[in-house]
């Protein structure tokens, strides 16, 4: 397990390296941040004045080499935008965001796993029926679309929920959550439910198929002759056969929201990273896009390592095959 | 008894939708702040939230007209040296008086915040030396005569010298030295979030109508607009125009519009000896560039139908342009109006040019720039291909990537914007169509490379003027002079618009600004 770690360790270190290379000069190649930081009307003297202070008028070669070193001794740099560290900009949205995300993940499986188990019980049967079409529909509609609607009902029409930001928060152990609050918590709701709705689907999805797959199985078969309920045999036997790929693909997904659950936070003005990034990006704040994608990468390697060690706590034959 | 709970859950979700403690007025605002620091940079977005809380030597109206602000006067003592009379009785937000040490040292803090991507420097750039004559007075020394100083050094907002000396931007943002003269008080900032304030009772001026003020930071455009529709904000900014219409007619919904100072215009590059991507009929390389003979350039105006732009294009959000600047701004040449759509006379200003064909050429806009930018390019394409000129094609970018390439050159038919942000055409006229000259900084985006030796020689003498009418007289003639050769295309003045509950209103004009103090009541 050890020596796994450490490959797995060095293999990042590698890709930590190559992302930032390749950013950089993505990055460069695309436009000159001076175009879009500085104001219209600006002077060359200005412009120039610029351009040294943020060490733009050396060669790219020279400002890769000293963002290195800089990073070295933890150092990411300073945003370009607003003069603080890229870290702290990034680490001030990055509790929005998770909250955001991890409400969605636990909604989906709150939701997905029983509907996606009672559709999986009774194939073929009404009951599945309605539920798999929901889930084409949970797939297929666009996220955008979804948020808007969600947002034309609940806030426009019916005026229950509110549409934009994060509301009334409070600290709770030195983190600034939605949670503590009913005004903060109401304000989770709508985004919470348009990120889940696409996972809801997916996870509907794997349990029905995990479910299909498992029930026929000879060790099921014992179980019932054992005498043993079908809840039991449901929730306790055939469950953790098929957890093994909803952890799987939950891992990645748990991923991909954080890093790119920008469209639900536009849509609903949510002050996380992923509406910082695309506001980078526009505003080609280098520091804070390649500290952002290092980042993100980071916890991509970080996740499939837990992922790979989850694998093992679940499944006892995973465990016994390791070296 | 399941559809009691659902009522009972309703109700109570319902009832907490307003935020618990509810602000007196609630700001949608499309743009946030890269910083609280009034002197870390000058975009607008920055500028209009500085306003919020500090004051300035004078005072900028919706239209940009100045009036005396923490000045209450300045006179030009000699070519060199201006006295500015400071106003009596104006406190900062700690309860400490005004002085001129407070002015002076804010002067001085512009040039030396770290790491500005948008520093004021060039607005006391020309201040050589400055005196205190007493706690209300003092003088500054120019290294050369500037009759305008006072648009210049009263853009810079004045912070407070025992709180910000040694201050970083950072300070500001946490609210440890955020002191100022303003309207309102800071009180707490959460970066992509809001921003909340309070009046302040002890302010100069005239009290603003709401003391309780949320600034919320809401980009995207149809969530600002749907967050103004559920009640959560009074007041939205940057209204898209494609909007306008449906919010007008919604019950309760108030629109107001203003014409900005925002020219966009269609710059015809004479840079290069041969124009990139200017073509002949069967595609090949034209040789010499066409846009440097201004008949050329005059018949691609003629082939712009500006008001079919504005209303099919624009949604009517938008005034068509023959120059810089608006009539409201100082420096407007009246009479000059834009060249009407005039096909035939283009046809035969091209034939005159030698180029009776027509040539190829590939129009360049940005897509995420303006409102309808990437529409506008098309809809050029199109107008020009009508006009007489073969249209290669019509690319849109997104701005990051197209502001880079045509700053560099690389586009010869190409849309570009310029907003005022001073009362008068003059630094807009040095910016875009003075010959452009890296080493003494004018004409730093001239992209076109449109050089006037009689129009620089006119403009230059304009801005030595020191008296404002005979100046802006004097802009206005410069102005004549080079648009008679057609420098840049103008086509149309943005208009922007402010969507708001019907009880209140919203005082919005050229400077594009969003600002709590200009909201008012509704009887």
């Amino acid at each position: 397990m050890t020596a796994f770690i450490i490959r797995r360790a060095l293999q990042a270190v590698v890709v930590l390296f190559l992302t930032a290379l390749i950013v950089f000069l993505g990055v460069y190649a695309i436009g000159d941040p001076l175009e879009i930081l500085l104001p219209g009307d600006a002077t060359e003297a200005e412009r120039a004045q610029v351009a040294a202070s943020l060490g733009l008028d050396q060669p790219l070669p020279v400002q890769f080499i000293g963002f290195l070193t800089d990073i070295l001794s933890g150092d990411f740099g300073r945003s370009f935008v607003y003069n603080r560290p890229t870290i702290d900009v990034i680490f001030e949205r990055f509790p929005a965001t998770l909250e955001l995300v991890v409400t969605a993940l636990v909604l989906s499986l709150l939701i997905g796993i029983p509907l996606g188990l009672w559709a999986g019980m009774k194939p073929r049967s009404a009951v599945d029926e309605t539920i798999m079409t929901g889930s084409i529909l949970g797939f297929s509609l666009p996220n955008f679309w979804q948020g808007m609607m969600l947002i034309m009902i609940f806030s426009v029409w019916l005026g229950w929920l509110p549409s934009t930001g994060r509301g009334d928060t409070a600290t709770v152990l030195s983190i600034r959550t939605s949670f503590a609050t009913w005004d903060g918590f109401t304000h989770l709701i709508l985004p919470a439910i348009n990120l889940a709705l696409a996972q809801i689907a997916l996870v509907i999805r794997l349990t029905r198929t995990g479910v299909q797959e498992t029930t026929p199985l000879d060790f099921v078969r014992f179980a019932r002759a054992r005498g043993l309920t079908e809840r039991r045999i449901l929730l306790v036997h055939v469950m953790k056969n098929i957890l093994i790929p909803i952890v799987t693909v939950l891992g990645i997904e748990f991923g991909s929201l954080i890093a790119f659950a920008v469209v639900t936070e536009t849509i609903f003005a949510w002050p996380g990273i992923g509406k910082l990034i695309i506001d980078s990006i526009n505003a080609l704040d280098r520091p804070v896009i390649v500290t952002y994608i290092l980042f993100i990468v980071t916890m991509f390697i970080v996740i499939n390592l837990l992922v790979d060690i989850l694998y093992s706590l679940i499944d006892p034959r995973i465990r016994v095959r390791q070296p | 008894m399941r559809i009691r709970k659902i009522v009972t859950v309703g109700a109570i979700l319902a009832s907490t939708a307003m935020p618990a403690f509810a602000a007196d007025l609630t700001i949608g605002r499309a743009t946030e702040p890269s910083s609280i620091d009034p002197q870390f940079s000058r975009t607008g977005n920055n500028q209009m939230t500085a306003e919020l809380i500090f004051g300035r030597l004078v005072e900028f109206g919706p239209n940009l007209e100045l009036s005396p602000g923490l000045a209450t006067s300045w006179e030009a003592l000699d070519d060199t040296t201006w006295q500015i009379n400071l106003r009596e009785g104006v406190t900062f937000h700690d309860g400490s008086p005004l002085t001129a040490d407070d002015v002076m040292f804010s002067l001085e803090r512009t040039d030396e915040v770290p790491n500005s991507p948008a520093p004021f420097s060039d607005m006391v750039s020309n201040i050589a030396a400055m005196d205190k004559v007493d706690d209300l007075t003092f003088k500054i020394t120019t290294r050369t005569p500037a009759p305008r100083l006072i648009e210049d050094i009263g853009r810079v907002f004045i912070v407070s010298k025992t709180a910000a000396e040694g201050a970083t931007s950072e300070d500001f943002n946490s609210g440890q030295v955020t002191i100022g003269t303003g309207p309102y008080v800071f009180e707490s900032w959460t970066p992509g979030e809001t921003l909340q304030i309070q009046a302040y009772d002890g302010y100069w001026g005239e009290k603003p109508d709401f003391a309780d003020v949320d600034v919320r930071f809401i980009s995207n455009d149809a969530a600002r607009v749907a967050a103004l529709l559920s009640g959560e904000v009074d007041l939205i900014d940057a209204v898209p125009p494609t909007d306008v219409p449906r919010l007008s007619e919604t019950e309760g919904i108030r629109v107001i519009s203003a014409a900005s100072g925002r020219v966009v215009y269609l710059g015809l590059s004479m840079r290069f000896d041969e124009a990139p991507e200017v073509t002949d009929l069967d595609g090949n390389p034209l040789g010499d560039n066409p846009f440097r003979d201004a008949r050329v350039r005059k018949a691609v105006s003629h082939m712009i139908d500006r008001a079919l732009l504005v209303d099919r294009i624009l949604g009517g959000s938008g005034v068509p342009a023959g120059q810089l600047v608006p009539n409201v701004l100082g420096g407007h040449a009246q009479g000059l109006e834009p060249d009407p759509y005039d096909p035939e006379k283009a046809k035969q200003l091209l034939a005159e040019a030698g180029y009776p064909d027509g040539f190829g050429i590939t129009v360049y806009s940005s897509n995420n720039r303006l409102p309808g930018d990437a529409d506008v390019g098309q809809a050029l394409g199109q107008m020009l291909a009508r006009g007489g000129l073969q249209v290669n094609g019509i690319r849109t970018l997104p701005y990051n990537i197209y502001a880079k390439a045509a700053s560099a050159g690389d586009y010869s038919v190409f849309v570009f914007s310029l907003g005022s942000s001073t009362p008068s055409s003059a630094p807009n006229l040095m910016g875009l169509i003075h010959s452009h000259d890296k080493a003494t900084g004018k004409g730093p985006f001239n992209r076109v490379r449109y050089a006037n030796a009689h129009f620089d020689a006119a403009l230059e003498a304009a801005m030595q003027e020191f008296d404002t009418e005979k100046r802006n007289e004097l802009l206005a003639d410069a102005t004549r002079l080079a648009f008679a050769e057609t420098p840049i295309v103008p086509l149309y003045w943005q208009k922007v618009h402010w969507a708001m509950k019907d009880e209140i209103a919203y005082d919005g004009g050229l400077s594009e600004a969003t600002v709590a103090q200009n909201v008012t009541k509704v009887e």
